[in-house]
């Protein structure tokens, strides 16, 4: 019992901590590629704390979604974040639910800041909203099935169980293409989920092109914190599933303290690597036109089809 | 654009033929011919000269001639193709007349010019399609037209209640989006209203004139010689652009030679001009993208170039460096080597961010196809400069009026015909090399002497002068008219943001809501030229 508290503390703790470096990571990858310095990586904790001080405004037109919706997608977020291993294989909430909760709590989240958007009234959240719609119910089945294509070779959709066999190399299939696929399908999933370049772009001021940063305009002070540190572990979520789930070697497999040390550095390591990487990607690429994004998640989809296709195929 | 005229026969005389009663005049100094004509033949002779004589729309304008004579003028300037004078034709509305007939249903680029003349002086175009109020928003009391000459410079106005009609389209699922004044960025204030049906744009409303200073009536309590310094504010990006032409009007009134040497800088300081404004559009083409990579070169090679204006003359923008008769600052040799230097060294490092730009696939599909103005709806606008250049509108004042020094610098000039984004990007990048270019050239021609000459004479009270620039948006037209003791009595200022802005409407028509801001940026009107 004693355990399951103190693992549940340890990785919110983690979570919580690491999400908004992260996002201070990326932005000093791209700065770097633009030949700035750009702000330092922490600047986002400054924020986050700067917004918690100040005083939210919030229009006199809204209803009780409006203020509710940052509390609520904080902690499915959060929750979500405990469903899956981060620096250890077995997962806090592992006897709550699977892969199908995680995809599940992330889009509750999502459900209610497409409402919120709409609740404002305003002209560009209600566009941010239907934008998200699309990019929402496209996202879905490409992350179910490329989760399910693991899932098959590890036998389970417990994603604790997937990392663990994977890490221990048990019933890992000769032929690696269907991981490869479905990670390939998992990263496009993750910018789209989360609103990276070329899906969406973070860091516009330009209302009429915005996606997520749309539904989120008329948020302020500690609402608007909250969003932002949910967008954030949102994020750190998406990079952990990618890099345990495909990668999970060095993973802690037992509690011992130093396992569990290795598993936090390199986990460490791999979710800083995943940002360096989605920080190049951005930079490398201008944003789709927005009707062009269902063919990059309709291309996201195919290759974890293919995934699944490969497993049969393979296992003969 | 068929029924071309036979080359062989001139405006004039084809006009002749037309219209034998008319009888040409040909004021000193300018390259124009101007017809008057009373104002019940003035529709079929502007008619004529649109649609037979494939003449282009360039200003119109009305001047109110008190205190010499109680009467109102209307001008209408028409521009031709390559090295043709203009041809200014004349009308007066006398006494108390306050009609004229609307030319909009047969020339379409007149109808904001109609507007802009209702809203300031109180004519009415009768048969204008549309007379909303397009300058005088709606909380401007009734009665209120601040260009008459009864009206003082200082008058306060009261403030009235009213809303501007907007045009709807109604049906199943047509929704519309009202978008500023107010901006997120530092942009400045413009209304767009969009109709949409989902995301495709099926109307886009534009409803500017939020930053009226009244410039043009500021113009009148100054002298002839001290309104440069107006002139330079009236756009702050197009500082040389907009001084140059004043200059060269009043250069025209005082009937003063430029010496060689300055008429070569103000070409240098008008290039230099075009060279910043240009990177900077270029990246933040690309900004609306989300390319943020070439965005960043593209603002660093900007500012470079804004630091070297900084180094020439004591100002990133350039400003006061033009005056009547000439330029206020030399450039030395050395500097200008100097300067030829570190162009050469920015063309370098810009034909690699260019390269990168061209090549990049994700870019490309952005910008191509996206806000096609087509040739037919250029034409129809009367639509200069960059944006007409890029949907084939073969134009370029450098080259067809030679101005400065650019009858001794041949301009190449940048054509594209698609009319889209990539197309206004690409006359951009084009233009950049070539300004680079006539730098050199400059360097290596240009004459030792003074760099101003004095004005020795006063201009006669009525008399005016009109002159065209080609700044880095494209045409800038002024016409000045000068009053009692060296005085402006009127002066009209064009940007071309004020002929381009109501094309944009047409540009977006079928694109999608996110691509407007992209547009928008690949046209980069001023806000601040166009509502004086």
């Amino acid at each position: 019992m004693l355990y399951a508290f103190v693992l549940i503390v340890m990785q919110t703790v983690v979570l919580l901590a690491v999400a908004p470096l992260i996002v201070g990571l990326i932005r000093k990858v791209k700065a770097r590629l633009q030949c700035r310095r750009g702000a330092a990586v922490f600047q986002p904790y400054a924020d986050l704390i700067k917004l918690f001080r100040k005083q939210p405004v919030v229009s006199s037109t809204t209803s009780w979604i409006f203020t509710a919706t940052p509390y609520i997608l904080f902690a499915s977020t959060l929750a979500a974040g405990l469903l899956v291993p981060v620096f250890m294989s077995t997962t806090p909430l592992n006897f709550a639910g699977n892969i199908i909760a995680l995809v599940y709590l992330l889009a509750l989240g999502t459900f209610f800041l497409m409402l919120a958007g709409l609740d404002a009234g305003s002209a560009f959240g209600g566009m941010g909203s239907s934008r998200e719609a699309i990019v929402a119910s496209l996202t879905e089945p490409a992350m179910m099935l490329s989760i399910f294509a693991i899932a098959l070779t590890a036998g389970s959709t417990n994603l604790s169980t997937i990392v663990h066999k994977t890490a221990l190399l048990e019933g890992i299939v000769t032929d690696p293409s269907p991981h490869l696929m479905a990670f390939a399908a998992l990263v496009i999933v993750a910018i789209a989920e989360t609103g990276r370049v070329p899906v969406d772009n973070p860091a516009t001021h330009l209302e009429l092109t915005m996606i997520h940063e749309a539904m989120i305009l008329e948020y302020s002070g500690r609402y608007l914190a909250l969003v932002e540190w949910a967008a954030g572990l949102k994020l750190l979520v998406f990079l952990t599933l990618i890099a345990n789930v495909s990668a999970p070697w060095g993973i802690a497999t037992s509690m011992e303290p130093a396992a569990l040390g290795i598993g936090l550095a390199t986990y460490l390591v791999k979710v800083s690597g995943l940002a360096v990487l989605i920080g190049f990607l951005e930079s490398m690429f201008a944003k789709l036109r927005l009707f062009r994004v269902t063919d990059l998640l309709g291309t996201a989809f195919v290759l974890a089809l293919l995934g699944l296709v490969f497993f049969y195929v393979l296992r003969g | 654009m068929t029924d071309s005229p036979s080359p062989e026969r001139s405006i004039e005389q084809q006009i002749q033929t037309a219209f034998p009663g008319v009888i040409p005049d040909y004021p000193s100094g300018t390259a124009l011919v101007q017809y008057r004509t009373d104002k019940l033949q003035l529709p079929e002779l502007v008619r004529f000269l649109h649609e037979k004589m494939q003449g282009r729309l360039a200003l119109l304008f009305a001047v109110d001639c008190r205190p010499l004579e109680k009467k109102y003028e209307l001008q209408y300037l028409f521009a031709f193709k390559s090295r043709q004078p203009f041809v200014l034709v004349t009308t007066e509305l006398i006494g108390d007349d306050r009609l004229f007939t609307s030319i909009t249903p047969s020339v379409h680029a007149a109808q904001w010019y109609e507007r802009e003349i209702r809203d300031l002086f109180g004519l009415i175009p009768q048969g204008h399609p549309d007379l909303r109020r397009l300058v005088r928003h709606e909380h401007w009391p009734k009665g209120t037209h601040p260009l008459q000459k009864d009206v003082s410079w200082n008058n306060v106005l009261g403030r009235q209640q009213g809303e501007y009609r907007f045009h709807h389209i109604e049906g199943e699922g047509v929704f519309e989006v009202p978008v500023g004044p107010i901006h997120a960025g530092i942009i400045e204030p413009g209304h767009f209203r969009f109709s949409v049906a989902g995301e495709p744009i099926m109307q886009l409303e534009l409803r500017h004139f939020w930053k009226h200073r009244g410039v043009e009536k500021l113009f009148e309590q100054l002298t002839l010689i001290d309104a440069v310094l107006l002139a330079e504010r009236v756009s702050g990006d197009t500082t040389v652009g907009h001084s140059l032409t004043y200059c060269q009007a009043v250069e025209t009134l005082l009937d003063l030679q430029v010496p060689r040497r300055a008429n070569y800088l103000r070409s240098l300081f008008l290039e230099l001009e075009r060279l910043y404004n240009h990177f900077g559009d270029i990246g933040a083409m690309c900004n609306d993208t989300a390319y943020a990579l070439a965005h960043a070169h593209c603002g660093r090679i900007k500012e470079r170039i804004m630091q070297l204006n900084d180094r020439l003359v004591g100002s990133r923008f350039l400003r006061g460096v033009m005056r009547v008769g000439g330029v206020s600052w030399d450039v030395d040799r050395s500097q200008l080597g100097t300067l030829v230097d570190e162009l050469n060294g920015i063309q370098k490092d810009f034909s690699e961010v260019g390269a990168i730009i061209f090549a990049n696939a994700s870019l490309t599909d952005r910008l191509e196809t996206t806000g096609v103005l087509t040739e037919r709806i250029a034409w129809d606008h009367a639509v200069t400069g960059v944006v007409g250049r890029a949907s084939g509108m073969d134009q370029d004042v450098r080259r067809d009026r030679p101005f400065a020094a650019y009858d001794e610098l041949p301009v190449n000039v940048a054509l594209y015909r698609y009319g889209d984004a990539r197309a206004r990007l690409r006359v951009r990048g084009d233009e950049i090399h070539e300004s680079i270019r006539l730098i050199r050239e400059i360097h290596a021609r240009i004459p030792d002497g003074p760099i101003a000459a004095e004005p020795d004479r006063s201009a006669p009270p009525g008399a005016w002068a009109v002159a065209a620039v080609e700044g880095w948006r494209g045409e800038i037209l002024y016409f000045v008219s000068a009053g009692d003791d060296g005085m402006i009595h009127r002066c009209k200022v064009r940007d071309p943001s004020f002929v381009n802005w109501p094309a944009i409407q047409w540009a977006v028509l079928g694109n999608i809501i996110p691509d407007f801001p992209l547009i928008n940026k690949s046209f980069n009107l001023s806000y601040a030229g166009n509502d004086l």
